[in-house]
């Protein structure tokens, strides 16, 4: 190779890093003015979650990320096992069910199966025809070039949809659509299929639960549920803005401490920055994002093998719609999903899948030379 | 290893995009932090420093629970709670006048409210249900007492105390389990949700929704504007199959007596009435009366306990319509088909006994009589497998299922069960056992009735149900009964049997001779020791057109002639209520 070699794996490591630690201060900070024993172990147990998540990094940075593409299909038989048996004790438990119960972890086999349907759509859009040097991809026809695919990665999709996480599931479409664009599938049949999408928006309508109706009317009016759904988002505003350009200072936010921002070490966990950081603080956070998603974009530039470059623009896409919609719904910019932000919020399932997908990254640029 | 050139460049060009689009994104969140935190900035930090927003919620009444006449028997009253909103000044002087009204000491209510308080502009609740004079004495201080409220809220009212109280359940502050399953579907802390019973299984349909306004006040507290408004929503009626007199009548009767009473309709399976003993009553919960809810919650014999549905206890005779159906069906017996009793038998070298000395008896008869010998010897040619097979035929071993939580699936011993699970052989003598309804064999009363009721409409196991419409909207109608396929010839010689139980002065059911109406019924005693027999009966009646089925279960009460005896009871009380 006549490029110069070189490595993001520190870069990586050491953005995640920080934004994990950004993320456990800040949750520390929502929690410690609430009474309650439970809420003063939250921040040890999300230190423990990132040092877990470390150590699999490290692992999963010295496997060779090929393994996934032999992988593939086991892996996504897998994640819809996962999702079936959620799906099944969903059905007998009433509520809304995204976690099993595997010995003391709760695990949110959603998180995961993000993850499985970019190594699957990689390995799907990496193809080769039998020369084995072109790309398939640009012969698909619509059929093999957009419904098949879609088919594979709705069953999925709808089991957690079904959840009900209809933010995961969203995601995985946004994902779909942006290595669609990515591989070289022809324009014009992704151009069809997003009118037919369009035009199918409005019976989406039909299949929403009646809370995630009112979330989105929320959405659009806060202030038809000032106690309710409305509540949080005009909360997650108000602590927002009163963070104004520098910030009240770590443990000085009022608005995340004082119970008025309801999920302020989960979904919330940006409002909770942002007040206690201001503009300075988020516009620092924001660049770490988008250096994290930058470098997973490079090492899919850098790399030669398809199966690795998709799988890394997939990874990075997968982190940067995460960033986005949880970061907008906190400002109000989008509806209220429930995701996670990535590295940030409490919860041991997102902190380890993410620390999974950076790994992958990180292999695939050290493997790059092998080639 | 190499790119095709044209592909190369197209791949080049779209990632270049997709990375403009990524660098758009964050541009958009960084105007979008700009605006909220720079641009608006100040207006932000005035609304969180002063917390000039003001929530007062506005609560919606619970939906009743009405019975198939549409009389309403849990339903709504108005309860007054007293609230303060920290965020007004004159905290002192606020105490001191609500403090001589309420009779809760100054320290105290100082307490209450640092407790609670979950921000200067949220109201925190003083004193729930103050009733209407303290309520009114408040009003009347409002003028000097700056922050304080008297808030009327709807809460579940029972006007027949405990009256189908194991049907209904009860509402209570949600628990943490419950409030992790279901806190996606906009359930919060302390909110109120139904434990046990349609209160729980319908809780998302009874569910009221909160509503409120929020509004910007000034910084001594005044109304400034209005933010935003939203209608409280009341829950739905939902209506059940019950019949408030009926449930009366057996209510009446069970009084007293540790067990259940089950009426359904026999074509349908809607249950008539339904109930269990020891009770409780639902509004020990709703007025916090902490030493009945103790009481109730510690009390060994399990007054929360819905027993016609959730307890699981030996069949005893009653099982031998089973078997009797069994034997029919599959040929091994027939009426002319008999066997003698001597007041027991030898099955290997033990013996097991009869209740009496019955002598020569053929099917009916020993129906009627309920002959163990006949039984024994009937189930050992049948062999445990067949008895198994039938058992579950009826519905035995698994639930229904009602739409009341917390159904048993009730157990049928097999051969199979006994070598895997105790690593034991299945000897003869436990097919003996089983055919007498003895044994591992355990049933719920529901089952019970559900079995017999196959024999009042003509071989059809129905699914009973106790929730005909929620707003209109009915959701059994899916499960129709479904035909056992049973000869004619079967389920007319076992209603034979039935009837002469009853007619027989020798039957085992005799007490309920004499009614003006003919009934039909198979009575049981079952064993289960330390202690008292378990005393059952089945049954149906008017014999010729059977309108109900009547199961009644006396845990621990004795004989089958004690559940009889309420049979009749409750037969008669059924006749001069007119609900024939």
């Amino acid at each position: 190779m006549s490029k110069k070699k070189r490595s993001s794996f520190y870069i990586i490591l050491a953005v995640a890093i920080l934004i994990a630690a950004i993320g456990i201060i800040s949750i520390f900070s929502s929690t410690y003015r609430k009474e309650g024993k439970m809420w003063q172990v939250i921040y040890k147990r999300q230190i423990l979650w990132v040092s877990l998540g470390l150590v699999i990094f490290l692992l999963v940075s010295n496997l060779n990320y090929r393994v996934f593409w032999v992988l593939t299909y086991f892996l996504y038989a897998l994640s819809l096992a996962f999702l079936l048996l959620v799906f099944i004790f969903g059905a007998v438990r009433l509520g809304a069910q995204r976690w099993l119960r595997i010995a003391w972890f709760n695990f949110q086999p959603s998180e995961l199966a993000k993850l499985i349907m970019v190594i699957f759509l990689a390995r799907y859009f990496s193809s080769k025809s039998i020369r084995d040097i072109v790309l398939s991809t640009s012969h698909f026809g619509i059929f093999r070039g957009i419904i098949l695919p879609l088919l594979f990665i709705s069953v999925p999709a709808i089991l957690i949809a079904e959840q009900p996480d209809l933010g995961s599931a969203i995601m995985i479409f946004l994902i779909f659509f942006a290595l669609l664009y990515l591989s070289l599938v022809k324009i014009k049949y992704i151009s069809v299929f997003l009118v037919i999408l369009v035009l199918l928006t409005p019976l989406s309508w039909l299949v929403l639960r009646d809370y995630q109706k009112e979330r989105l009317l929320v959405f659009l009016n806060p202030n038809i549920d000032p106690l309710g759904a409305g509540y949080t988002v005009i909360q997650s505003k108000i602590a927002i803005g009163s963070g104004g350009f520098f910030g009240k200072g770590w443990l000085s936010g009022t608005q995340s401490q004082l119970h008025f921002l309801p999920e302020s070490h989960t979904d919330f966990i940006f409002a909770t920055f942002a007040e206690e950081w201001g503009f300075l603080g988020c516009a620092v956070l924001l660049a770490l994002y988008c250096l994290l998603i930058y470098q997973g974009i490079l090492i899919g530039q850098r790399t030669n093998d398809y199966f690795a470059r998709f799988l890394a623009f997939g990874i990075s896409l997968m982190l940067c719609i995460q960033v986005f919609i949880n970061i907008s719904m906190n400002l109000g910019l989008a509806p209220v999903v429930g995701l996670p932000l990535p590295l940030m919020s409490y919860g041991g399932s997102s902190v380890l899948v993410t620390f999974i997908a950076l790994g992958i990254l990180a292999n695939i640029d050290k493997t790059r030379a092998v080639f | 290893m190499g790119f095709d050139a044209h592909e190369f460049a197209a791949i080049g060009m779209r990632t270049k995009t997709v990375i403009w689009g990524i660098f758009f994104i964050f541009a958009a969140l960084a105007t979008g932090l700009l605006n909220l935190q720079v641009i608006h900035g100040k207006s932000y930090r005035a609304l969180s420093d002063k917390n000039c927003i003001r929530l007062l919620p506005q609560l919606g009444a619970r939906g009743r629970i009405v019975d198939t006449t549409g009389e309403v028997i849990v339903d709504n009253k108005l309860a007054y709670d007293a609230l303060y909103i920290p965020q007004t000044g004159g905290i002192e002087q606020t105490i001191a006048n609500v403090s001589s009204v309420l009779g809760i000491s100054p320290a105290e209510l100082k307490n209450i409210i640092r407790k609670n308080m979950a921000g200067p502009s949220v109201a925190v609740v003083l004193a729930k249900d103050i009733g209407l004079k303290k309520a009114i004495a408040l009003e009347e201080i409002k003028i000097d007492s700056p922050g304080i409220m008297v808030q009327q809220r709807p809460v579940r009212h029972y006007p027949y105390e405990s009256l189908g109280c194991h049907v209904f359940g009860y509402v209570n502050e949600i628990d943490r389990w419950r409030l992790t399953k279901l806190s996606d579907y906009g359930y919060k802390t302390k909110d109120l949700v139904g434990f046990g019973g349609i209160e729980e299984k319908y809780d998302y349909y009874l569910r009221e929704e909160e509503g409120g306004v929020s509004f910007l006040v000034d910084h001594v507290g005044r109304f400034v504007r209005l933010l935003g408004y939203r209608e409280a929503v009341s829950g739905k009626d939902v209506q059940l199959t019950l019949n408030l007199k009926a449930q009366k009548i057996i209510e009446d009767n069970l009084k007293g007596h540790k067990g259940s009473v089950i009426v359904l309709e026999p074509y349908s399976g809607a249950i008539v009435a339904m109930a269990s003993y020891p009770d409780f009553s639902p509004s020990s919960f709703t007025e916090h009366r902490t030493a009945e809810i103790s009481r109730v919650v510690r009390d060994a014999d399990s007054p929360l306990l819905n027993r016609a549905i959730s307890g699981i206890y030996p069949a005893g005779s009653v099982f031998k319509i089973i078997v009797s159906c069994a034997g029919l069906e599959t040929k091994k017996i027939n009426l002319n088909t008999s066997f003698s009793c001597a007041g027991g038998t030898y099955i290997g070298k033990q013996e097991f006994s009869c209740w009496d000395t019955h002598g020569q008896q053929s099917l009916i008869p020993a129906i009627a009589h309920s002959c163990n010998v006949f039984f024994y010897k009937t189930g050992i040619m049948l062999g445990s497998g067949t008895i198994h097979d039938y058992a579950v035929k009826f519905g035995l071993s698994r639930p229904v299922p009602l739409e009341l939580p917390y159904e048993a699936s009730g157990f049928v011993p097999s051969a199979v069960w006994r070598r895997i699970y105790k690593f034991k052989s299945w000897y003869a003598g436990d097919t003996a056992n089983l055919s007498i309804g003895q044994g591992d064999l355990l049933v719920t009363p529901l089952q019970m009735a559900r079995m017999i009721s196959v024999f009042a409409n003509g071989g059809n196991l129905v699914a009973p149900y106790i929730v005909k419409e929620v707003e209109g909207k009915t959701f059994n109608r899916a499960k129709r009964p479904v035909s056992l396929g049973l000869k004619e010839t079967t389920i007319e010689y076992i209603r034979e049997g039935l009837r002469l139980a009853v007619s027989d002065p020798k039957g085992t059911a005799s007490v309920l001779s004499g009614l003006p109406l003919q009934a039909a019924g198979k009575t049981g005693t079952a064993q289960a020791p330390p202690g008292q027999t378990h005393a059952w009966f089945a049954g149906f009646f008017p014999f010729q057109k059977p309108k109900y089925v009547l199961c009644v279960f006396l845990e621990r009460g004795g004989p089958g002639y004690a559940a009889s005896v309420i049979a009749r009871h409750i037969i008669e009380a059924f006749i001069q209520e007119g609900l024939l």
